[in-house]
């Protein structure tokens, strides 16, 4: 019996559903995006991996990738946007800046790092990180989802 | 004809010309019944015991460029009278440098939050005194210097 039926249980089914059908949210904040973009296009199509359509609307989607860098004035616009995503959601750190701050960490108009407005699941470093780090960034996310080692 | 206090050239053959703060308007607008149609931008610098303000002008008829420069005491006339997309320009200069535009239609800060103090582009803004930005409930910033305030 076991040979042609799937057992398992309700809530590793929904796991396995929530990493492989991940939504991003489009939110370039600077160089980044064009990374971001590029992993989203033809040439690495991470389509592939279950991540699909970036949405416009935050209640559309389960994954904000902060990819750029976070000034004070956005901060508190990412934390609204945030707020308005329905759960589960997860947050990708994209690059030196949204992660630390990057070059601009003593400057006046930056935030040390996204991880002080939203928690961060995964974080990229690279300035900016190749669309291949994009995608490792997301496998390793839906790995922890999968095996539900994921805070919400 | 407005004269000016000095003229030099530089390698690349862009002139560079200083004019009195009193006459900047009257002179920038001879320059463009003269040719120079486009305004690419307004910047100013602090040099510590002034601060000057600097128009990149630029001729679409002989592809000629002029660089007007002007001190001042931080306050120069505006003009959006004469270019539209000057508007903008000064009101970046005055966010950053702190430089006032006289009879500026709207002259509020354009990149940092409304309330911010000082302007962080002059040599004497305090960088070890960090300033805090939140969004209010009306959808307005609160800029304050407490660190639980805002991010």
């Amino acid at each position: 019996m076991s040979d042609s039926i799937l057992v398992t249980s309700l809530d590793e089914a929904l796991r396995w559903g929530t990493g492989k059908s991940l939504w991003p949210f489009t939110f370039g904040l600077a160089c980044c995006a064009i990374e971001m973009m590029s992993a989203m296009g033809p040439d690495y199509d991470w389509a592939r991996f279950g991540s699909d359509v970036f949405r416009d609307s935050p209640r559309h989607s389960d994954l904000m990738i902060v990819s750029g860098t976070v000034t004070k004035k956005m901060a508190p616009r990412i934390r609204r946007l945030y707020d308005q995503m329905a759960f589960p959601k997860f947050v990708i750190s994209m690059g030196s800046c949204a992660s630390a701050g990057g070059p601009y960490v003593r400057g006046y108009s930056v935030v040390d790092g996204v991880d002080q407005v939203v928690p961060v699941d995964v974080y990229i470093y690279g300035c900016p990180p190749r669309p291949e780090a994009l995608i490792q960034a997301l496998k390793m996310l839906q790995d922890r989802i999968v095996a539900g080692k994921v805070r919400h | 004809m407005i004269s000016v206090e000095s003229e030099t050239k530089l390698k690349s053959g862009i002139r560079v010309v200083y004019v009195p703060k009193e006459n900047i308007f009257q002179y920038l607008k001879e320059r463009k019944e003269e040719g120079f149609d486009t305004l690419l931008m307004i910047t100013g610098v602090d040099y510590r015991d002034h601060l000057e303000v600097v128009y990149h002008l630029l001729s679409t008829r002989t592809n000629e460029r002029l660089v007007v420069k002007t001190k001042t005491d931080g306050e120069v006339d505006s003009v959006t009278p004469l270019w539209k997309g000057a508007n903008w320009h000064e009101r970046e200069t005055w966010d950053l440098v702190g430089i006032k535009f006289r009879n500026h239609p709207n002259l509020r800060r354009i990149l940092l939050a409304e309330g911010w103090v000082g302007h962080p582009l002059r040599k004497d803004y305090p960088m070890d005194k960090k300033q805090y930005v939140n969004l209010g409930d009306d959808g307005e910033d609160r800029v304050s210097f407490d660190n639980k305030e805002g991010y």
